[in-house]
């Protein structure tokens, strides 16, 4: 017996220290000390034993279990002390593995252009108005004092819709202009973003259908400093930052002074393929109100004047995202579309 | 346009002010410049070279092999094929390294076995003229060595300017408009045009013309000139003049016509005074049918609003756009009909749009041009005459017909209301004075309004209003002057469009929570969608004059398009999701306006491989009935759906329509038909289309929030149960039984397993329903589980099956 319990304590701890891993070390547990195990079994043989060695071989068998035991425990934290530092170490980690594919969602990036610069009027207290895509004629062109000879309003200009009274595809958002302003009345600030239409050949700069953003502000004593100060600070929020602008004479028939708003390029200091080389982009159309369209929506021009001012929405999601062709916004690919993430 | 600053020198003194700076300040004060080139510049690396020496090519008849001094060390050997060249000429000598127009560079050149350092250069390769029979001959007084272009003054900065910012501005179609700018912005004098001396009073010798068409056609004016030789080459000044603008010289008739129209603005018309019939002048509308052969060699049928000049006999021109082949001025002309007049500019856009023919000319008059420049282009033209061929004698005065006049204006303007407007702080005279520099005449009594007299080459059509002096004052004035100001308005919400944030929260839900990509598609669709949608085409708003043939019906939602875009991408992305906000139109039907009725969709396509079923969660259309379900609750719109018919685009069998409460269509889920689908390429995909009216959506969530309900303390118990029923048996249907027999303790239903085949008997299948059971108000034991399991088994009998262990 007495030899029996010292293979066993010998064996047992040559055992236990030998364990590799946790489980490993469960196994052996189980088969030295666990309720089948051997030293059990060798305690089950102590009651045959004669009386007088009974207390002898009780007491080794207790020995042995207890420095089983101890090993096991120290065993055991030593593998758990040795898995901490593996773990601490990173060994068996590579960080480089991708997860799981991430949500694909997407928003066009005129939503995206549109939303900031309708969150920007919004807090300046501008109503985001709408208007009709399939327009009267009166609306697009009568009452924008554009005469009735104009060419623009001649079918190789104007898509025009079939009906016994002159209805078109709205070639610009201006009659949003003359709509609001029959709608809410005056004092008014409004824009109005949406899509507008004109006969022109497909390429990568010109599209049929493309995005504008109009703005309207009429008010008593409305002068030409502040539409500067609202381009201004649409540009701000555009691009995130205050730019240097000037402005030129334009010419468009609703208005009366017209302008056109030019910015120092963005995207450069010294000339690039943007500003073509001249540091400068135009990019808004604008004016004070010309006093014939004041009269056709009810307002009267010796009380009240005001400002409208036009911006290309496509273009500037083209700007601001390089994107290199119009005709990506509307022709729905979607390896176009991922590229801008909700 | 292109304007040159060498010939607007004439007018205005440009001394100082480098042409950098004049494009500058015609951008910032009149017209948009959209480059600057310096005309010459191709040829500058050109010098005047002298043959020193001349004799015969050794190798070949037609060459000559010479010698030329430029200037630049010894004479270089060059070899040259033009019959003029000579010893002692002075040529224009293109050396070794400089480079001629068209990129050509000169290089070390053997010729039939001799070395040429060096082109002598004829007119041509100059691009001075079409001149090739001989090398330029330069005078023998040019200085060896020299610059061409500088020896002859060629260079010349020539502004390109932006057409579409003259379009309002009738007089800054020639370059004395221009120069009357110049002056006011830098505040020089403005010299007068030379023009001879007007004519005395008429003698009634002239061509006879008679005005048929006075709205047409309201002043005519008919110069004769007797050229006393056939027409030739201009002097060079004038040839040089011409090409820096871009205008090819041809003789000196058509160059004086061209120099009168870009320096006036004002076209004239050279007949041969001897081909008219009579001659006489009739200005009249066409024949409906009539032909007329045009200077370009177009024969052209004419219609009755064309307006001609005739002859005796036949039409000679289109009035105001081109001549005609039969009077027009060549070789043998000696004899002039110089006509200068005044058209209607519409008609006049009219004829040249309806023939393709934008001359010119017909550019200018469709601008409404100053009356008083007719008369005024005739004595420009005798002045000029004078100069290129003193011994033509202008045989005035010329014939006049009819008369013209821009309508006199007076406006009155209120200076601190410009001042204002402007938001410049500028005086009376501050006001005053560029209207003066640009010629309106300006009568201050040092109170009141300004009283404005608007020139006459200004009121044609420019300037008619009050406010369109304010603008003059403020360009001249400088808009880099004004400075932003902040508008003081009331503090006050703005109306918001509660479509518009409805279609904002639902794009933000498809694109985060269902992984969508918004998209968005052309308004216009193939006529063959009427047809596939099986409606008439009255039924869309339908374009007059669509872009693309047949591509002439606007969509009424934006399914044609998701669909039509989804089949585009299927190659490249097997599955996906594409939502659109759009506008939809309806033309059966009219809004107030007499518009066809505009509706406003979320509209979205589903496509993905098909799997085991074309229902059921993993099928497009439970997708899509998920993602409805959804965007319904973000709208807080409380609502149904019911299979039933949907549009036209969707499975007869496989479409639920949407209803709010109370009853109110609030669109569509459906799988694609599959025919449709077959067209559209899309057969071997399970499609499904979503179609919601946003409009309705939005007035059904108005002012509802989402309820609270206090989440119970009391535990819940689990139970499973699975039903074996009859196929022809509806989800709809088993789930209501279950939620009978579930009662008021049934929390919640949900499907975990559906199948058939295996252990069931043919036509049969299996649904496993996770049912949560709950008390307020106590615990429930097996007791109620038991209930619960005998009334599911008695529903599951009731259904024509049973519960399955
Ligand atoms: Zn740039």
């Amino acid at each position: 017996m007495r030899d029996q319990l010292e293979r066993l304590r010998r064996e047992g701890l040559a055992a236990l220290a030998g364990a590799e891993d946790e489980a490993a070390l469960r196994r052996e547990e189980v088969r030295l000390l666990g309720r089948q195990g051997e030293l059990t079994a060798l305690l089950k043989q102590v009651g045959a034993l004669p009386a007088a060695e009974r207390p002898e071989a009780g007491r080794l068998a207790n020995a042995v279990k207890a420095e089983l035991a101890a090993a096991l425990d120290e065993r055991r934290r030593a593998l758990a002390a040795a898995r901490l530092e593996r773990d601490l170490s990173g060994a068996g980690f590579d960080p480089t593995l991708p997860g799981p594919p991430p949500p694909a969602g997407t928003l066009h990036p005129i939503t995206r252009v549109q939303r900031r610069l309708e969150d920007l009027f919004t807090a300046m207290g501008f109503v985001v108005a709408d208007g009709p895509e399939v327009e009267l004629e009166e609306n697009n062109f009568d009452a924008l004092n554009i005469p009735a000879d104009h060419p623009a309003r001649e079918a190789q200009d104007t898509i025009w819709v079939r009906s016994e009274r002159g209805v078109c595809m709205r070639t610009h958002t201006s009659p949003v202009q003359v709509r609001a302003l029959r709608r809410f009345g005056v004092p008014l600030r409004v824009v109005a973003p949406g899509r507008v239409f004109r006969q022109e050949t497909q390429d990568a700069s010109h599209d049929h259908t493309f995005h504008q953003m109009e703005g309207l502000v009429v008010d008593r004593g409305v002068g030409v400093g502040h539409m500067l100060h609202a381009m201004n600070t649409l540009l701000a929020g555009v691009f995130g930052r205050d730019l240097e602008t000037r402005l030129r004479p334009g010419f468009f028939p609703f208005v009366e002074p017209g302008f056109e708003l030019d910015a120092r390029c963005p995207f450069c200091s010294d000339g690039c393929r943007v500003c073509k080389g001249s540091t400068w982009v135009e990019l808004m159309p604008g004016g004070l109100v010309h006093p014939n369209v004041l009269r056709a929506c009810g307002v009267d021009p010796e009380e009240y004047s005001g400002y409208a001012f036009g911006l290309g929405l496509s273009r500037l999601a083209m700007l601001c995202y390089g994107i290199d062709d119009i005709r990506w916004l509307l022709g729905g690919d979607l390896r176009f579309l991922e590229q801008f993430p909700a | 346009m292109k304007v040159s600053l060498s010939w607007i020198g004439e007018f205005v003194d440009l001394d100082g002010v480098a042409p950098e700076r004049v494009a500058e300040l015609l951008s910032l004060h009149t017209a948009e410049v959209e480059g600057l080139e310096w005309f010459g510049e191709a040829i500058a690396d050109v010098v005047v070279g002298e043959v020193v020496a001349c004799g015969p090519h050794p190798g070949a008849d037609k060459l000559s092999l010479t010698r030329v001094e430029f200037g630049a060390g010894e004479a270089v050997p060059v070899v040259c094929g033009a019959p003029n060249v000579r010893r002692g000429l002075k040529v224009a000598f293109a050396p070794v390294g400089s480079r001629l127009p068209g990129g050509i560079k000169i290089k070390k050149a053997r010729l039939r076995g001799e070395t040429s350092c060096g082109m002598i250069c004829s007119e041509r390769e100059l691009e001075l003229s079409d001149e090739h029979q001989g090398i330029l001959e330069l005078d023998p007084a040019a200085p060896v060595g020299a610059r061409l272009v500088d020896y002859l003054g060629l260079l010349d900065p020539v502004l390109e300017l932006d057409n579409k910012s003259l379009t309002h501005r009738p007089d800054l179609w020639g370059h004395y408009g221009f120069a009357r700018e110049l002056a006011a912005i830098l505040g020089r004098e403005l010299r007068p045009l030379p023009l001879a001396p007007p004519w005395p009073e008429a003698d009634g010798e002239g061509v006879p013309i008679e005005l048929e068409d006075r709205a047409g056609c309201p002043l005519y004016l008919g110069l004769r000139i007797d050229l006393d030789a056939a027409p030739r080459p201009s002097p060079g000044w004038l040839r040089r003049r011409l090409l820096a603008v871009g205008q090819r010289p041809l003789d000196d008739v058509v160059d004086l016509t061209n120099y009168i129209l870009l320096e006036t603005g004002q076209p004239t018309h050279a007949f041969d005074l001897d081909r008219l019939q009579g001659p006489e002048i009739r200005v009249r509308p066409a024949a409906q049918g009539e032909l007329l052969t045009t200077l370009d060699g177009v024969e052209r049928q004419l219609v009755a609003e064309d307006l001609v000049i005739a002859d005796a006999g036949r039409a000679v021109a289109l009035a105001g756009v081109m001549g005609g082949e039969n009077s027009e001025v060549g070789p043998e002309t000696r004899r002039l009909l110089l006509e200068s007049a005044s058209f209607d500019p519409v008609r006049v856009r009219r004829t040249a749009q309806r023939h393709g023919l934008r001359s010119e000319a017909s550019a200018r008059f469709e601008k409404s041009l100053d009356p008083a420049l007719a008369p005024e282009a005739l004595r420009r033209f005798a002045s000029l005459l004078a100069r290129v061929r003193p011994e033509a004698r202008v045989l005035g005065p010329p014939a006049v017909a009819g008369a013209a006049a821009a309508p006199a204006i007076r406006l009155e303007l209120e200076p601190e209301r410009a001042a204002r407007l402007l938001g410049l702080p500028l005086g009376r005279e501050e006001v005053a004075a560029p209207l003066r520099a640009l010629g309106f005449a300006v009568a201050d009594e040092g109170s009141g309004p300004l009283q404005v007299g608007v020139p006459s080459w200004r009121a044609t059509k420019d300037v008619t209003l009050p406010i369109d002096l304010v603008e003059e004052v403020g360009r001249m004035a400088g808009y880099h002057r004004i400075r932003p100001e902040a508008l003081l308005a009331p503090v006050e919400p703005p109306w918001t469009d509660p479509v518009r944030l409805l279609g904002r929260r639902l794009a933000d839900r498809l694109a985060g929570a269902w992984q969508g990509a918004e998209t968005q598609g052309y308004s216009f669709l193939d006529r063959r969608w009427a047809e596939r949608l099986g409606l008439p085409e009255e039924s869309f708003a339908r374009l007059a004059n669509p872009v693309q043939d047949r591509v002439d019906l606007v969509r009424r939602d934006p399914v044609p398009t998701l669909l039509e875009q989804a089949a585009g991408n299927v190659r490249e992305r097997p599955r996906g999701l594409l939502f659109e906000l759009a506008k939809g139109y309806e033309a059966d039907r009219a809004d107030a306006d007499g518009l066809p009725v505009e509706r406003r969709w979320l509209g979205a396509v589903l496509w993905q491989r098909p799997g085991v079923r074309p229902d059921g969660p993993e099928s497009a259309f439970g997708a899509a009935r998920s993602l409805t379900e959804d965007l319904l609750r973000t709208a807080v719109a409380p609502a149904g759906a019911e299979p039933g018919h949907g549009p036209s685009w969707a499975h007869p069998a496989r479409a639920l329509a949407w209803r709010g409460e109370p009853d109110r269509l609030l669109g569509w889920s459906a799988s694609l038909d599959p025919r449709l689908a077959g067209e559209l390429d899309l057969d071997g995909f399970d499609t499904a289309v979503v179609l919601l009216d946003l409009a309705a959506l939005a007035e059904l969530g108005a002012g509802r929030l989402p309820a609270f309900r206090p989440p119970a303390r009391v535990p819940a118990i689990k139970v499973d149960v699975a039903l074996a029923l009859p196929e022809e048996v509806s989800y709809a249907e088993v789930e209501a039984a279950l939620r009978r027999a579930g009662g008021k303790l049934l929390e919640s239903l949900t499907l975990f397993d559906l199948f058939a085949g295996g252990s069931l008997p043919p036509g049969q299948r299996s649904l496993a329903f996770h049912a949560v059971l709950r008390a307020p108000d106590r615990t429930l034991g097996e007791k109620d589980e038991r209930r619960f399991l005998e009334r599911a088994a008695q529903a599951a009998q009731e259904l024509g099956g049973a519960l399955r262990a």
